[in-house]
């Protein structure tokens, strides 16, 4: 009779085991979809817009791109996706069938993402309704009009690669180089690209004067003239969170939306380890 | 009596010298230069507030103050955006005029959130405070994003 009752005890903890852990996943999945700053990129632009559901419009020098679906429709979104091929998307830039990604997908950021976090926000994007909704084609200009070219720029440019912590630094400053440099992809728009699009490594952070939609982009190294070496680590914290600069000014622009979707919604270590991080980069001059 | 017609067609010309601009229509650069004014003023009670709330600004005890001139200022939202007076330099955006009926609508967000504030500044309670300047910091932003060009952040 006792072991009977154990049994059935052991048994109902199996079955709510696997259950919950699920969920423990979806919800880190979902706080991770927003530190990677899905959201802003796959909603399109509209007030009743659907989350997720892709077809923003994306300005570039080299035309326009859509964004695609992600929720878990099977014929438009990601629905019939297998974890590796998840986790290839990031890892390599390719999409199931191989074919190669534009960077306006930063995988060139997301490459460095840990498998685990990937599968998590699988997890997350795969909780959701799926929602039919076929996306615009990108309007490219004829040069990179085919998925070859961006085979041949990533050749050149892209080297599919995983974050390594560093021994020798703290804690939180891994954690945010983990957040600005791959996740968060802060350097997608604030580091400088070459004329063909490729991130100028040597000037990380340090600002784009032509970035998407025509905005110009601050510098956002500890340099004291172009950059923000006077904000200290709370500034850039409360600003992460609220929007405000340190001189009382509210941001708007693009990133007013990436503090909406993605550094208001996270921990405040999360954004203190992003400040610690940023304010531990060289200073650097904005490029011309 | 050459000297009266002098001192009264200079005492004329100072008159009107003087009494000119006041009388003058305000143009669309004052309309620019008084928003810029306003929105200048918004800034130094804001900065402070965030770091009262963030503990950085000592044993101060004047945070009421800041809340009470954000509202204040607040009720004069309404009067800055004067139809043209986005002139070169300005950071309005057209929608401000295009849309007018999404543009009350995020003014009357931040209106009512400084009026908010200003509330809630008397009691000195430092997190109630806080949440409220959290709300008035949103609706700026809203606007911002929706209404006004920035160029550099």
């Amino acid at each position: 009779m006792c072991i009977g009752r154990l049994s059935i005890a052991t048994l109902l903890l199996l079955i709510a085991m696997p259950a919950s852990a699920e969920d423990a996943s979806i919800a880190r999945g979902e706080y991770l979809i927003n530190a990677g700053g899905c959201v802003d990129c796959h909603t399109e632009d509209s007030d009743d817009a659907i989350p997720l559901t892709g077809g923003r419009a994306v300005e570039s020098p080299f035309g326009t791109f859509y964004s695609p679906n992600i929720t878990p429709d099977v014929e438009t979104g990601i629905g019939a996706w297998s974890d590796d091929d998840f986790v290839s998307a990031f890892w390599e830039g390719e999409d199931p069938n191989g074919d190669h990604y534009y960077p306006a997908f930063p995988y060139t950021s997301y490459t460095g993402v840990s498998r685990e976090d990937l599968l998590a926000m699988q997890a997350y994007l795969f909780s959701l309704d799926p929602i039919d909704k076929t996306t615009p084609e990108h309007e490219l200009a004829w040069y990179i009009s085919t998925r070859l070219a961006a085979g041949a720029w990533k050749m050149k440019n892209f080297d599919s690669e995983r974050f390594v912590p560093d021994p020798d630094q703290p804690e939180q400053w891994n954690r945010g180089a983990y957040l600005v440099r791959h996740l968060g992809h802060c350097g997608e728009c604030h580091t400088p690209r070459s004329s063909l699009g490729a991130l100028q490594y040597d000037q990380e952070l340090a600002g784009n004067v032509s970035g998407s939609d025509g905005e110009k982009i601050p510098n956002i190294t500890p340099d004291r003239k172009d950059g923000i070496g006077k904000w200290s680590a709370s500034d850039i914290e409360y600003f992460l969170q609220i929007g405000m600069l340190p001189d009382g000014d509210f941001v708007g622009s693009d990133m007013s939306a990436v503090i909406d979707h993605n550094t208001s919604k996270l921990t405040k270590e999360d954004r203190l380890a992003i400040a610690a991080y940023l304010k531990a980069t060289p200073p650097l001059s904005s490029p011309d | 009596m050459r000297h009266t017609i002098i001192s009264t067609t200079l005492t004329l010309v100072i008159s009107a010298s003087l009494s000119a601009p006041i009388a003058a229509e305000p143009t669309a650069e004052d309309a620019y230069e008084y928003r810029e004014s306003i929105m200048t003023a918004l800034k130094g009670p804001a900065g402070a507030i965030s770091r009262q709330a963030r503990g950085l600004a000592g044993d101060s005890d004047y945070v009421a103050n800041h809340a009470k001139a954000i509202a204040n200022l607040g009720t004069e939202l309404h009067t800055i955006f004067v139809e043209g007076s986005n002139v070169e330099g300005s950071e309005a955006m057209p929608a401000i005029w295009d849309e007018p009926e999404k543009f009350a609508e995020a003014l009357a967000n931040a209106e009512e959130a400084m009026a908010a504030l200003g509330q809630v500044a008397d009691g000195g309670d430092m997190e109630a405070i806080g949440n409220a300047f959290m709300n008035v910091g949103e609706a700026c932003k809203g606007c911002h994003d929706s209404f006004r060009e920035d160029s550099e952040h």
